[in-house]
């Protein structure tokens, strides 16, 4: 029955048929006087909501930058955003940042959020000399690659780590409770591993007893084992690295088995996510958080900036939501300075950038300045309190001092 | 014309067209999806030799993948090892890793075999998100590896530009299909194809069925290694959920099943319509509503399923019979 000769001829004729469809769809589409953004983000996937924040900050920002007369520069240009999504999988965000950058010619392309979608992006567009914005990827490898595209507003995985154990320091001797033994748990993948990589060296020097050490898949339906390793490691903190899903699941299963500990220590990502407030409640309470940025920040038009989101879409801006936000500002900044659609010109105005003031300045720090490696030299981080104050359980911001909530005492060791 | 005479023009027609593509074609990006094409396309007629011809269903075919692109990308990164030759290192590697999965697994029938594949792949890259070195080897868990873009040529298998990358990989296609049409008329084929439609009836008849279906097994995870290191070197970064994941074993399987288990052209047709409709959809759909490029391939796969349960090699052969046919009789 089979006549081979045939079906190679069959397959080819599909093939050519196929290349004729796709040659039609490769006229580009000229247009001028707007700066086109690309925008990879993952918007299905494990990271999907994380990835869905980010558009929405973006989004937000770009119309207010558009209602406010555009790059006026460049004569009132607009910014145009595009946006696809990377599934979290590096090689579709290489196949869409070539995409953007060659057929729909973006000036300027963001993302990816995953740091493993963000290396080989990044890699893409210094090979076509566009620049990269990357508003969180925190992974210290995207600036060290030795790329002159690559401009991140977040601060990078040595900080946070470096910043976690500063903050139990500080706590041990506010409350003058001694912690000795510590545990980590993080996911498997190249954030959570990047960040226990640091925890184990700050334990080391810091004289921490290291009793559990314990990766995890992100995508897991059950975590009770992983808990229950806990339980009978008895550590004095839990230091954690997570996304939504599994935020949410071992925060509700800790409360299920009861595990006593003095101290539980997120890592932003999935407990900074609005929806694990929402699914954890009351099991939430009392866990720490580090991230870049809070609704209580003393900057002005924070508030502001934060009840136009809320309206918009139903919950709070968050550390990843801000950086997008502010990001779009950066851009619309350096566009301004580089009053030209030129990569080497904008990459020029981009590495130059000093922005301390503006609508989108609602960060916690002063001015966003990037270093030779194109880091953000000022991002900076605070811990937060989740804990109810009589207005259901909120996050609070509890370190460093001067930026703690007035009038909030933290609860500390836990009760 | 005679009716051979019209194939092989038809089919030389088909070799200048895809060898001429990129001078006309020379955009990046659809250079890039018709390399991805042609890669998927590649593997899934290298996985046909054992997922079709020897009838089983082997769900774990991304491990031998990751072995290739693992292989060749320690070695040149490490090294300073040609990818070429770490690309033949890896297949070996995987041929022989293949044979020591077949020789248990073999005996398993239907689901069960599926499921030892996937076992064995998930397994696969369990091990490889745990492991940072593996012996003198970094091979850095799940954070993976980074290959410089530095040192481009043809000896480093590293291109700036995408022509190259396309007319290997469309030059490892045909050699792969030539393979395949060459085995489907030897004494191998008909073994592997009476092993896998009655083994007992093909054994009684002194046909040694566990021997042939290893031998298809080494063929198929070799061949796939390749495509491993040609995809770390065209993508310059691996990490085990993108070479070794259980979406690039399935993927391979949904490509088989849609276009044609079992039939050489099947896995070129059924890469010719599951690449696009998952890139074209991610690209018109993926920020529009999140997922639904995701439901929309989920949508197309279904479809075909029911309506086409023998791929779509059948109606597409029948068509282009039928065409032939009539082309020859009006030439007469």
């Amino acid at each position: 029955m089979k006549k081979p000769i045939k079906e190679i001829g069959v397959c080819s004729a599909v093939l050519w048929v196929l290349t004729m469809a796709l040659g039609a769809g490769s006229v580009c589409l000229a247009q001028d006087k707007v700066v086109k953004v690309g925008n990879i983000i993952p918007l299905s996937g494990p990271s999907a909501s994380v990835g869905q924040q980010g558009k929405n900050a973006r989004e937000m920002a770009v119309e207010e930058i558009n209602a406010a007369g555009g790059i006026k520069s460049l004569g009132g240009a607009k910014l145009v955003m595009l946006y696809t999504d990377s599934e979290s999988k590096p090689e579709k965000g290489v196949a869409e940042a070539e995409r953007f950058i060659n057929t729909e010619k973006v000036h300027v392309l963001t993302g990816c959020w995953n740091s493993a979608v963000t290396y080989p992006t990044t890699a893409v567009a210094e090979r076509y000399g566009i620049p990269f914005i990357v508003p969180v990827s925190v992974a210290d490898k995207i600036t060290e690659q030795g790329f002159k595209t690559v401009f991140r507003i977040a601060a990078k995985d040595s900080w946070w780590t470096r910043d976690q154990f500063a903050f139990l320091r500080d706590m041990e001797k506010e409350f003058n409770a001694k912690l000795e033994k510590i545990a980590f748990v993080y996911e498997n993948g190249d954030w959570g591993k990047g960040f226990a990589e640091q925890w184990k060296e700050l334990a080391k020097k810091g004289d921490y007893k290291v009793v559990l050490d314990e990766p995890y898949p992100s995508t897991a339906t059950d975590l009770s084992p992983i808990v229950q390793k806990i339980k009978r490691a008895n550590p004095d903190v839990l230091l954690l690295v997570s996304n939504a899903a599994d935020a949410i699941l071992l925060t509700n299963t800790l409360a299920d088995y009861r595990v006593k500990l003095k101290a539980i220590i997120g890592s932003g990502g999935g407990h900074a996510d609005p929806s694990f407030l929402q699914a954890a409640g009351k099991n939430a309470q009392y866990l720490f958080d580090i991230v870049e940025w809070e609704t209580d920040v003393n900057k002005p038009g924070a508030k502001e900036a934060n009840e136009k989101f809320k309206s918009r879409y139903g919950y709070n801006l968050a550390g990843e939501s801000v950086d997008a936000y502010l990001a779009m500002y950066v851009l619309a900044d350096a566009m301004e300075r580089a009053a030209s659609l030129d990569p080497v010109k904008i990459r020029e105005a981009l590495a130059t950038t000093n922005l301390g003031s503006g609508r989108g300045m609602i960060v916690g720090y002063d001015a966003v300045e990037f270093d030779k490696t194109g880091q953000n030299k000022h991002a900076s981080l605070v811990m937060v309190q989740i804990n109810d104050i009589g207005k259901g359980m909120e996050r609070i911001t509890v370190w460093p001092k001067n930026a703690r909530r007035a009038g909030y005492q933290p609860v500390f060791p836990m009760p | 014309m005679t009716r051979e005479n019209l194939q092989k023009a038809f089919l030389t027609l088909v070799l200048i067209i895809v060898f001429g593509l990129p001078l006309i074609l020379r955009s990046p990006t659809y250079l890039h999806i018709l390399v991805l094409l042609y890669l998927y396309a590649y593997l899934t007629t290298s996985w046909n030799l054992v997922g079709g011809f020897a009838g089983v269903l082997p769900l774990g075919h991304a491990a031998f993948f990751g072995i290739g692109a693992y292989t060749s990308t320690v070695l040149y990164v490490q090294y300073g090892v040609s990818p070429w030759f770490g690309m033949v290192l890896g297949g070996v590697l995987a041929s022989i890793t293949g044979v020591m999965i077949g020789l248990p697994t073999f005996k398993m029938r239907g689901a069960y075999f599926a499921l030892a594949t996937i076992a064995f792949g998930e397994g696969m890259r369990v091990m490889v998100e745990n492991i940072d070195h593996l012996g003198p080897f970094n091979i850095n868990g799940p954070r993976g590896l980074q290959i410089p873009p530095l040192n481009v040529g043809l000896a480093n298998l590293m291109f700036t530009n995408k022509e190259p990358y396309y007319y290997i990989i469309l030059v490892m296609l045909i050699a792969v299909l030539a393979v395949t049409y060459f085995i489907s008329r030897s004494r191998l084929g008909y073994y592997l194809n009476a092993g896998g439609e009655e083994p007992e009836a093909a054994m009684s008849l002194g046909v040694n069925v566990a021997r042939c279906k290893l031998i298809a097994m080494a063929m198929s995870s070799f061949l796939t290694a390749l495509a491993g290191s040609f995809y770390a070197q065209f993508s310059l970064f691996i990490h085990p959920k993108s070479v070794i994941s259980l979406d690039l074993s399935f993927e391979i399987a949904f490509i088989a099943l849609i276009g044609g288990r079992g039939s050489i052209v099947g896995p070129v047709l059924g890469a010719l319509l599951l690449r696009p409709v998952s890139d074209f959809s991610r690209i018109y759909f993926g920020a529009t509503l999140p997922g639904l490029h995701l439901i929309i391939f989920g949508m197309v796969l279904i479809l075909v399923m029911i309506y086409l349960p023998r791929g779509l090699q059948q109606p597409l052969t029948k068509a282009y019979n039928g065409l032939l046919n009539r082309l020859d009789r009006r030439s007469r």
